[in-house]
C-alpha cells in the first residue's frame, strides 16, 4: 500500500544509533513506491499489475569508509541490527578504503516537496488505464494491415521518500509519474519495421492530454506506414544532418550526460557502466562548437526527471554543463564535490529504498536556439533528417557512439524528398559536438528509463531539445 | 527461514480464498545480498541488501491479476490481497486465462547452496582485496569491480495443491583492470559454492588482458571473422534464451517467430535452459505457476525445438508449460550451451583474419524480428592475422544479426564458464565461439 504518513521514528532512531557508534555522517531514508500497470498485448489484456515496494535505506561513514544497508522490515529492533552490521563492516573495509570517502559541507534544510498532481492518479484505476491502451490500439488498429503486432503498456507511479541526516537536515518528497510505452512492429512488402514509443512525466491522468499521447502514436503508425512503402535505400557518405528532439536528447543524453557524472570521472563506475572521456581537469575544455550549449535541469514542471531535492538532501536546480562548445559543470553528489572541491548540485538519486544515491541525470538537453526547421533544411544541399531512432549505443567512456536512423528524410537542395531505410551515423563525441552549427527554436522532450549502478537502478529521465544541423557527417547503411 | 516463509505464505494464500477466487498462486521470496564495491584500488562502499517480497497472482472468472508487496506486517499483507482483489472488478476477462496447473508435482531438481556464503556478511571485503592484488601482481595499475553474495529463499503455495519450499546461495566476483595506458581487461568468478569461487583468477584474467592490450594497432573497417570469449557469448547466448520465450514471439521481440522445427544455428550448437542445474543460480525448482522446471532443449542440432511456455502461452501454442512461467511473460533461467572441441587458442590458429572481443557491451536491435543489433566490444580485442595476435585494438563495434551469426558458427570452444555481470541478467554458461565474417565497424573521428 502506499504510504499515506511515514512512521519516522525509525529514520531518526537509525541515525542516532549509528552515530553513537562513532560514524561521521549517517543518513536515513524511508522510500515507499507504488505502481499500478496495465499490458495490452496484440489487442489482449495481460494480468494487471499492482506493486507496492516500501523500505529503509541508511547510508554512513565510518573513518572514510562508506557502508549502505536496506531492509523492508522497518522497525526498532532490525535497525539496531542494521546499525552493528554496518559499524563491523566498515571497520572491516577501512583498511582496503585507501580514498577516504567525505562529504562536501552543505547546508542543512528541512524542507516538504512535492510535485502537482491535478487529477489524482490512484483515482483512475484499470477501467480507465485500460480505455487509454484501447484508444492507442484503436489507432494502430486502423493500420492493421501494416503493423500486426503491437505492445502497450500504461504505468502509474507513486513515489515518497523522507531523508533525514546526522546534520540535522531533513526532507520529505512526492512524486506521481505516468509513462506510456509501447512497441510497434511494422510488416509489409517483405520489409520489417520496429519502433519503441515511449511518454512520461510528473503529475495526474492530466499527463494523458499533456503528453499528446495520441497525436504521438498516431505519427508512429504514419511513419511506420511510410517506411514499408516508400523508404529508400540511403547511399553512404557525407552528409549534414538535422537531428529531430528525439535524437537529439539520445545524442546529449549518451555523450554530455553520462561523461559528466562526476562519479564516472573519478572511476566509480568502472566496472560497471563505465568512465568518461573527461579527467579531473577538464573544466573548461572545449569539446563542442559555440553552438552546444547543454543543461540538466530536475525543476522542469511536469518533467519525467522531475525533483526538488535529491536524496542527499541536497536542493536542485538547473546545471549549464556546456556553454558555447566549453565544460562548465559536472554533475555532483556531496562525495564528488568534495574531491573536487566544489558544493554538490544536487545530482544523487535512489530508485528504491533497497539502492545507494549515486549521480544521475534529470531532464539533460540542448538548449533552444533562434533557426526555424525550414530555415535549418533551406541550406542544406545535400543532408538527412533523422528525426527518431531504434538502435543506438556508445563506448564506455562515451566517446564512439551509434545512432541508427528510424524516421528518416533525404534533403536535397534545400527540400524534404523521400524517406530513408535506416542510416547509421557512427560519430566521436567531439566530431558530432564540434559539427554542430544550427539549433531549432523548440524544445521539446521524450522519456526514457535511464540505467546505472550496481545493483542495476533505472530512474526516469527526460532527454531532448530542439532540432540540431550538423555539418558533414558520415552516413552508413546497417 | 522457512517458518517466516510459512507464516507469510500462509497469511496471504488464506486472505485470498476468503474472496472466494478461481486461482491463486503465491511466493514470498527472502534475499540478502553482501556486496562490495571497489575502484582505484580502494572500497568505495558495502552494501547490505535484505528484504522479503510477497507474490500472488489471482484469478477470478477470467480476470487476471498480478501483485507484488515488500509490505510483510500481517495487516499489511491484509490490506495487500483486499486492494488487489478489488481492482480485479475493472479488469476485462481474458480468453487467454488459463487455471493454474494442478498437481501433485514432482519436483526433482535442487538448487546449490552453500551456507557460507550466507553467513559471509563483510567476509566480501576480503575478497576485494585478493582480486585487487591479483589483477595488481599482473601489471595492472588501477582496479574496479565487486564482490557480491547472495542467498534467496522460496516458498511456493497454490490453488493447484502446490506447497514447496527453493533455497540458491551464489557468490560472484566482477573485475577491470587497467594499466598506465588505460588499456583495460576484464575478468570474472561465479559460483555457487565458496570452494569454486575464485576471485583472484579474476583478478589475474583482468590484470593480464590489461598488460596484453597495451600494445595498439590500426585496423580498418570490414568483416572480419569473430571469436568471442566466454562473457560475449553469454550475450548472445542471453538474446537466444530470451527470445525463446513465447511471449515474446507474440509481441515481435524475437528472431524466432515461426522458426519452431526449422534450421537456426549451425549443427553443433545445442542451447539448453535448466530451472536447476549445477553450478547455476538464476532459476528455481519451481515456477510461478506451480509447474516443476526442467531441462528445456530450445536448440538442437542448429534446430529450434520449443519456445519457452507459461500455462497462458502453452494453451495458445498448443502444447504444454515448459515450466518457464513468469504469470505474464515465460523467461529462460539458466542457459547452457553445449561444448565443443576447440581451445581459444585454437580458434586463434584457426583464422587468418579475425578479432578476438573478450567482454563487450551496449547490445541494441534495430529490430529484433530480423534480429539485427550492434554491440560494442570493450577491454581487451585483438586483431588477428595468419594465426596469431597482432596487437589490441580499440574503437570497434560488431555489426550484424543474431541469425545469421548463429548459422555462421565455424567452432564451439571446449572450456565452458558460467557468467553473470552487470550486462548479463541470465547466469550463462558458455564456451567461446568462432563466428565467420561479421562485420566491424568505426566511428568518424
Amino acid at each position: 500500500m502506499h504510504k499515506e504518513k511515514f512512521d519516522l521514528e525509525i529514520p531518526f532512531y537509525v541515525v542516532k544509533e549509528i552515530e553513537a557508534k562513532g560514524a561521521e555522517y549517517v543518513e536515513a531514508r524511508l522510500h515507499s513506491r507504488e505502481e499500478v500497470g496495465c499490458i495490452l498485448k496484440n489487442g489482449e489484456q495481460e494480468p494487471a499489475l499492482i506493486s507496492s515496494s516500501y523500505g529503509l535505506g541508511v547510508r554512513a561513514i565510518f573513518n572514510g569508509a562508506l557502508v549502505f544497508s536496506a531492509t523492508n522490515i522497518v522497525d526498532r529492533e532490525n535497525a539496531k541490527k542494521i546499525a552493528e552490521e554496518m559499524m563491523r563492516k566498515a571497520r572491516s573495509a577501512s583498511g582496503l578504503t585507501k580514498n577516504r570517502i567525505k562529504f562536501s559541507r552543505e547546508r542543512r534544510v528541512k524542507k516538504k516537496w512535492s510535485a502537482l498532481e491535478r487529477e489524482k492518479l490512484l483515482d483512475k484505476g484499470f477501467e480507465e488505464m485500460l480505455r487509454v491502451l484501447k484508444e492507442m490500439d484503436k489507432i494502430i488498429l486502423e493500420e492493421k494491415e501494416y503493423i500486426p503486432m503491437r505492445f502497450l503498456e500504461l504505468e502509474i507511479s507513486l513515489e515518497k521518500k523522507f531523508f533525514t541526516n546526522s546534520q540535522g537536515t531533513y526532507v520529505e518528497g512526492y512524486v506521481p509519474r505516468l509513462y506510456v510505452g509501447g512497441f510497434l512492429t511494422g510488416l509489409k512488402n517483405g520489409r520489417s519495421v520496429q519502433k519503441s514509443v515511449e511518454f512520461g512525466g510528473s503529475g495526474g491522468w492530466e499527463l494523458i492530454s499533456n503528453l499528446r499521447i495520441f497525436d504521438g502514436l498516431k505519427c508512429q503508425v504514419g511513419v511506420i506506414k511510410e517506411l514499408l512503402e516508400k523508404a529508400k535505400k540511403v547511399e553512404p557518405g557525407l552528409y549534414d544532418i538535422i537531428t529531430g528532439p528525439e535524437v537529439t536528447g539520445i545524442m546529449v543524453h549518451e555523450s554530455i550526460g553520462h561523461p559528466f557524472e562526476a562519479d564516472r570521472i573519478l572511476g566509480r563506475e568502472g566496472a560497471q557502466a563505465g568512465e568518461s572521456y573527461l579527467k579531473a581537469g577538464d573544466m573548461g575544455r572545449k569539446i563542442g562548437s559555440s553552438e552546444a550549449n547543454i543543461s540538466d535541469d530536475p525543476t522542469i514542471p511536469g518533467s519525467y526527471g522531475f525533483y526538488l531535492y535529491d536524496d542527499e538532501g541536497i536542493a536542485a536546480r538547473k546545471r549549464k554543463l556546456v556553454v558555447n562548445g566549453v565544460v562548465n559543470e559536472l554533475l555532483h553528489n556531496r562525495a564528488t564535490a568534495r574531491e573536487f572541491k566544489t558544493k554538490s548540485n544536487g545530482s544523487a538519486r535512489a530508485n528504491k529504498f533497497d539502492r545507494e544515491p549515486i549521480i544521475r541525470m534529470a531532464n539533460t538537453y540542448v538548449e533552444p536556439g533562434d533557426y526555424t526547421f525550414e530555415e535549418m533544411v533551406k541550406d542544406v544541399k545535400r543532408g538527412i533528417f533523422v528525426n527518431s531512432f531504434m538502435e543506438w549505443n556508445i563506448d564506455d567512456i562515451r566517446w564512439n557512439q551509434r545512432y541508427v536512423g528510424h524516421e528518416t528524410y533525404l534533403i536535397e537542395n534545400g527540400e524534404i524528398k523521400y524517406p530513408l531505410m535506416n542510416p547509421v551515423i557512427e560519430v566521436t563525441t567531439e566530431r558530432l559536438w564540434t559539427s554542430l552549427d544550427a539549433r531549432g527554436k523548440e524544445l521539446q522532450f521524450w522519456a526514457a528509463t535511464c540505467g546505472k549502478g550496481d545493483p542495476m537502478q533505472g530512474v526516469p529521465v527526460w532527454a531532448g531539445g530542439p532540432h540540431l544541423r550538423f555539418r558533414k557527417l558520415e552516413v552508413k547503411t546497417r | 527461514m522457512n517458518e517466516i516463509l510459512d507464516n507469510v505464505v500462509d497469511r496471504v494464500f488464506k486472505k485470498a480464498l476468503e474472496f472466494n477466487v478461481d486461482d491463486a498462486s503465491v511466493i514470498a521470496a527472502y534475499g540478502r545480498e553482501n556486496m562490495a564495491r571497489f575502484s582505484n584500488n580502494s572500497i568505495t562502499v558495502v552494501n547490505t541488501l535484505d528484504e522479503m517480497a510477497v507474490f500472488l497472482y489471482m484469478i477470478k472468472e477470467g480476470r487476471r491479476v498480478v501483485g507484488i508487496t515488500y509490505s510483510v506486517k500481517s495487516d499489511e499483507l491484509d490490506k495487500f490481497v483486499e486492494r488487489l482483489f478489488s481492482s480485479m472488478q475493472f479488469v476485462e476477462k481474458s480468453l487467454e486465462a488459463t487455471s493454474l496447473p494442478k498437481g501433485a508435482f514432482k519436483y526433482s531438481g535442487e538448487n546449490d547452496y552453500d551456507k557460507r556464503i550466507e553467513e559471509l556478511s563483510e567476509g566480501v571485503v576480503d575478497y576485494c582485496e585478493s582480486a585487487i592484488n591479483a589483477a595488481l601482481s599482473e601489471g595492472a595499475k588501477r582496479v574496479s569491480g565487486t564482490i557480491s553474495a547472495n542467498t534467496e529463499f522460496y516458498k511456493i503455495k497454490t490453488t493447484g495443491g502446490v506447497e514447496e519450499y527453493d533455497r540458491v546461495s551464489y557468490i560472484s566476483a566482477n573485475v577491470r583492470a587497467f594499466s598506465e595506458t588505460n588499456s583495460s581487461g576484464h575478468g570474472l568468478s561465479c559460483a555457487t559454492y565458496l570452494s569454486k569461487f575464485h576471485p583472484d583468477e579474476a583478478g589475474k584474467t583482468a590484470g593480464n588482458f590489461a598488460r596484453e592490450s597495451k600494445k595498439t594497432g590500426y585496423w580498418s573497417e570490414g568483416e572480419y571473422d569473430l571469436i568471442l570469449g566466454p562473457t560475449v557469448a553469454a550475450d548472445i547466448f542471453q538474446m537466444v534464451g530470451s527470445s525463446a520465450s513465447a511471449f515474446r514471439v507474440d509481441s515481435g521481440v524475437s528472431f524466432f517467430k515461426d522458426c519452431l522445427g526449422k534450421k537456426v544455428a549451425v549443427e553443433t550448437l545445442t542451447v539448453e535452459d535448466y530451472g536447476t542445474v549445477e553450478g547455476g543460480f538464476g532459476g528455481r525448482k519451481f515456477d510461478d505457476e506451480g509447474v516443476p522446471t526442467q531441462k528445456n532443449v530450445i536448440i538442437e542440432k542448429g534446430v529450434l525445438k520449443t519456445y519457452l511456455h507459461n500455462t497462458s502461452t502453452a494453451r495458445k501454442y498448443n502444447t504444454v508449460s515448459t515450466g518457464n512461467a513468469g504469470i505474464i511473460t515465460p523467461h529462460p533461467w539458466n542457459i547452457v550451451v553445449g561444448e565443443g572441441d576447440m581451445s581459444v587458442e585454437e580458434m586463434i590458429r584457426e583464422c587468418k583474419r579475425a578479432v578476438y572481443v573478450t567482454n563487450n557491451w551496449y547490445t541494441r536491435y534495430q529490430n529484433y524480428m530480423s534480429g539485427e543489433y550492434s554491440t560494442i566490444p570493450r577491454d581487451a580485442t585483438f586483431l588477428i592475422e595468419n594465426g596469431s595476435i597482432k596487437y589490441a585494438i580499440n574503437g570497434t563495434r560488431i555489426s550484424d544479426s543474431v541469425p545469421r551469426q548463429l548459422s555462421s558458427i565455424k567452432a564451439i570452444g571446449k572450456d565452458r564458464r558460467w557468467v553473470k555481470w552487470w550486462e548479463i541478467e541470465v547466469p550463462v554458461y558458455t564456451p567461446a565461439i568462432l563466428i565467420e565474417k561479421s562485420r566491424i565497424t568505426k566511428a568518424q573521428f
